[in-house]
């Protein structure tokens, strides 16, 4: 089990860094792509079956579909622009930095178990309970966000009549 | 059983590959999957304290960010569209215009 969790841990890094790292935007969304499967297989690990589904359904299968349908769209060449030294040197010195910080802080205070603390097995029936029970009201919100997220996309990616007229 | 410490620091690690995906890269669409891998880096501390809590609630908000989520990548893509057909680019040098 463990032995499986490195090798995980070690492809979900590695695709991480892909698409970073890549110049060529369609591969980064492959890595993206292949970083949200293996994040669904750590939800899966951790007994939350319904979001290692719902991962795959809703990130592999619509955001990232969506991406790559927007990338295709614009037929974007990579940009060959040289990366300026002095940003790529305060992003990654931060980085190092915040890890360094975090890192220990992690290993130090996280308990590997809590004392008298039953496993939950985060399937359907379990959080389906939890989300039409106690988040109704968040749930019924979270309609109005989409509803209106589907209208700022629709009026933002439309076309202007002042555009064609020009 | 793998401690949930694990989790944390692979979760740390990616959060950080992301702000740097952020800070460093000049492509819109990338910047914007970098959020994507920060938003997934952390809905898997979610989960990990869900699991040493024993507790559904924080699978509740891996729930909601997935939402937000898509709520954002609809907005956000409809926004690189827009940006791309006023300055046929999408690196963010190019779109300087309110900087000051």
């Amino acid at each position: 089990m463990v032995i499986f969790f490195w090798l995980l841990a070690f492809l979900a890094l590695g695709s991480a860094l892909g698409v970073v790292l890549c110049r060529n935007p369609v591969y980064s969304a492959l890595y993206l792509i292949l970083n949200l499967f293996l994040v669904a297989a750590f939800y899966a690990m951790m007994d939350a079956h319904f979001l290692a589904v719902a991962q795959i359904i809703v990130y592999a299968g619509a955001i990232m579909v969506l991406v790559l349908f927007v990338i295709m769209l614009l037929g974007l060449k990579p940009i060959n622009t040289p990366r300026p030294i002095l940003v790529t040197t305060i992003g990654i010195g931060s980085g190092i930095w915040f890890l360094s910080v975090i890192l220990p802080i992690i290993a130090i205070s996280v308990p590997d178990s809590l004392p008298g603390v039953t496993p939950v097995i985060g399937g359907v029936r379990e959080v389906g309970r939890l989300l039409y029970g106690k988040y109704v009201f968040a749930f019924e919100a979270a309609s109005i966000l989409i509803i209106a997220a589907i209208a700022g996309a629709v009026a933002l990616a439309k076309k202007r009549k002042i555009e064609e007229v020009r | 059983m793998i401690p949930i410490s694990y989790y944390l620091i692979l979760s740390a690690i990616m959060f950080i590959i992301g702000v740097v995906g952020v800070i460093t890269r000049r492509n819109a669409i990338i910047m914007f999957m970098c959020i994507e891998l920060m938003l997934n880096a952390v809905n898997i501390s979610f989960v990990a304290f869900s699991k040493l809590h024993g507790n559904l609630d924080g699978q509740i908000g891996v729930f909601f960010v997935m939402v937000v989520a898509a709520a954002e990548a609809a907005v956000g893509l409809a926004i690189i569209i827009s940006l791309f057909r006023s300055i046929k680019s999408i690196s963010t040098i190019d779109a300087s215009e309110l900087k000051w």
